[in-house]
């Protein structure tokens, strides 16, 4: 049970204010962590009289004990970043979120039921940014990831998760969407090019000295490419009227046409909404980025590095810190970073992913119009042959390099999933196994990191070389249920970590608890429905 | 962290805001030569991707240079969302609309228009809200570097590079 000093010698970063303005000043004033003393540490084990609803008073130092694992030191919150500047760990939501949901899937009902059924998408995307708000309510509270926050309750949720991680992502399902798409504008066999990727990936992130950063230059300039890319093709092929169906179809509550509840439509759409946004555990890992980011008291945590630069990492203190709820000024400052990510998740992620997904809507809307036939073909399904006759129709109006920008950003779109995913699954893994795993704190996290992201690598090339040769649609599709299991689970997580664990004056709302539940019924009920009404789980 | 007041032009004026203004610029040139790199890549003639290239490249690396200029001056607050996208709803369909007519120019098209002009205008303003936050973002990423690399140099980029002393993260050390 380890509590360095993560402060001291910890080497500056570029990310480091170093502004003199007399607020900074007084911020520099954070007490530096120390070990607890052994009475503190063993005040907080099980049976312990801690009092309830505030932080415990020590002479020493003070305590938030929080479930039956170790209590967290109170430090000082750090001041809020203005909102306006939209930097951030969003960009990793919207990467990972993203996909195949908002360039396929939605589209796809547009097409087959009427721009009406987008009041579902709506429903979704907004439900996934409620969840985004209170998943980064924990983190910003804690400095300690949702799957840390979930041992807090009960030990084997988090085992749960642990295994549902590597059950779910291990297989490279989301890379090979992608290199399909760019084997139709290179000829690149789509296995050499996902194998390629991975290696790549992984060669960067071993290098990379500090893993958080170089990732969210990337993925920053590839989702703004994607975003002005998206509106710059939508605005030349698409028109007034796809655009205003597109828009005031996300209106229409209620709208639900018979065939969609059919067997054969029904799971589907279920999928869809469940794709709406990020899916699967994609919420869970977005705490572990603002921790390294340094939001709230994440800022208290050291941040990953490379295996390259292994040598250089701090040690990661055993559990994370709390702030003094019952100071008001602390209390001013985590309202700062409130207003801070509520920016994030209601203007940049739920603003982007609607945009992205308005302008593929119009590309289908405009492709259908081009050649009625694509409505035909997309209605059957298959994804491949569908997305080859968008980009068909593309070509055939006389604009076939519309044609391979569509490509171009399913390419696109799966490079930011594959980078997002490969980083998100070895660090959530590398964070559960360094707290949780008997012996596993003699490896830094860095080790731990670059031991999960390349055992993801090497099982992914061999899934590709020598597993099932049936396509990736195939891959993707199955990954559905068990994506869609596991968001309906963190919602019932999320429920217990925010309520259970943290100080009254920062707990959620009635209004932030009632949406959770409601979600948590909604992708737990429309999936199990799914399953016993008409026998098949979501696709 | 709000909007700088205008700030009266420095000595060597145009040029240090022409400078300044560099990464609006490119970005706007990359999104607008978005089209004309697949085209290459698709094979096109150069006369088609050459037009796609100028028609919309053109347009768009002067507006987001205009943008980058206006941050300069103090006109938009840096990184803030409502300016540029005020700035794009009327910036973005005029660019459109250039393009518009000099690819018919270019091809010899007669109809410069698929749809009535309001319609068509009311269509790009709409989706200038999707492109304002793409160049917004790209922009918040690519120009505090660049102005902090020519900060010595330039006034302008100094003023803006000290906006972006403080980013968000980790405390100071204690």
């Amino acid at each position: 049970m380890d509590s360095p000093d993560v402060e001291s010698g910890r080497p500056a970063k570029r990310d480091e204010p170093v502004s003199t303005d007399p607020e900074a000043a007084r911020e520099a004033s954070v007490p530096r962590q120390r070990r607890p003393p052994a009475q503190e540490q063993a005040s907080g084990a099980p049976g312990s009289e801690a009092p309830a609803g505030g932080p415990a008073e020590a002479p020493a130092e003070r305590f938030w004990r929080a479930g039956r694992l170790e209590p967290m030191p109170i430090r000082k919150l750090p001041k809020a970043p203005p909102s306006i500047h939209i930097l951030g760990p969003t960009v990793f939501l919207v990467a990972l979120g993203v996909g195949m949901g908002e360039s396929y899937m939605w589209p796809r009902l547009v097409l087959v039921f009427g721009p009406e059924i987008r009041w579902l998408f709506l429903i979704g995307v907004t439900l996934q940014a409620v969840v985004m708000l209170e998943m980064a309510r924990y983190a910003m509270a804690t400095g300690e990831s949702i799957f840390f926050g979930a041992a807090r309750v009960f030990k084997p949720l988090m085992w749960f998760f642990f295994i549902t991680a590597i059950a779910v992502y291990i297989w490279p399902g989301h890379l090979s969407a992608g290199a399909s798409a760019f084997e139709r504008v290179t000829g690149i066999p789509w296995q050499a090019t996902a194998v390629a990727g991975m290696l790549l990936v992984g060669v960067v992130f071993t290098l990379a000295k500090v893993v958080y950063n170089l990732l969210e230059n990337v993925l920053s300039i590839c989702i703004g490419l994607l975003v002005v890319g998206t509106a710059v093709v939508a605005a030349m092929v698409g028109s007034f009227a796809d655009l205003a169906s597109t828009v005031t179809g996300m209106f229409a509550i209620g709208y639900m046409p018979e065939e969609a509840l059919s067997p054969a439509w029904f799971p589907i759409i279920v999928g869809s909404i469940a794709f709406a946004g990020p899916s699967g555990m994609q919420q869970m890992w977005y705490t572990l980025h603002l921790r390294d980011k340094g939001a709230g008291m994440g800022a208290h945590i050291p941040q990953v590095r490379g295996l390259r630069h292994a040598g250089e990492q701090e040690s990661m203190p055993s559990r994370g810190f709390m702030f003094d709820t019952s100071d008001s000024a602390e209390m001013g400052k985590w309202k700062g970073w409130r207003r801070w990510v509520a920016f994030d998740a209601l203007l940049l992620f739920w603003g982007i992913t609607m945009l992205v997904t308005i302008s593929f809507t119009v590309l289908a809307q405009a492709s259908a119009r081009l050649d009625p036939g694509v409505t035909e073909v997309i209605r059957d399904g298959e994804r491949d042959a569908a997305l080859d006759a968008m980009a068909g129709a593309f070509s055939a109006a006389g604009s076939p390099v519309l044609g391979t920008v569509f490509f171009l950003f399913i390419a696109l779109i799966g490079l930011n999933a594959t980078l997002g995913l490969f980083d998100s699954f070895s660090r959530g893994q590398a964070d559960m196994t360094y707290h949780f795993v008997p012996g596993a704190k003699r490896f830094s996290v860095s080790k731990l990191y670059a031991f999960f992201l390349w055992g993801l690598i090497l099982f992914g090339i061999g899934v590709l070389l020598f597993g099932p040769a049936d396509g990736p649609a195939a891959i993707l599709d199955v990954l559905a249920f068990l994506s869609t299991f596991a968001m309906g689970a963190y919602c019932v997580v999320l429920l217990l970590v925010n309520n259970l664990t943290l100080p009254k004056p920062i707990r959620p709302g009635i209004v932030s608890n009632a949406l959770i539940g409601f979600a948590a019924l909604f992708y737990l009920g429309a999936l199990f429905y799914s399953l016993f009404a008409f026998g098949v789980v979501v696709s | 962290m709000g909007a700088r007041t205008a700030a009266p032009a420095p000595a060597g004026g145009v040029l240090l805001y022409a400078e300044a203004a560099l990464p609006g610029a490119a970005i706007g040139l990359v999104a607008g030569s978005f089209g004309a790199v697949t085209a290459a890549l698709a094979g096109l003639g150069a006369g088609l991707t050459g037009a796609i290239a100028a028609g919309m490249g053109a347009p768009l690396a002067l507006l987001g240079g205009v943008y980058g200029v206006l941050v300069g001056r103090g006109v938009v607050a840096p990184g803030a969302i409502g300016p540029a996208a005020l700035f794009w709803v009327v910036a973005f369909p005029a660019a459109r609309l250039a393009e518009e007519a000099f690819v018919a120019a270019a091809l010899g098209h007669g109809a410069v228009l698929r749809e009535p002009l309001l319609s068509f205008l009311l269509f790009q303003a709409m989706l200038s809200l999707g492109f304002a936050i793409g160049f917004l973002w790209l922009h918040e990423r690519l120009a505090p570097r660049w102005f902090h690399r020519i900060r010595s140099r330039n006034p302008v980029a100094a003023a803006l590079s000290a906006h972006y002393a403080p980013p968000p993260g980790r405390p100071p050390r204690g």
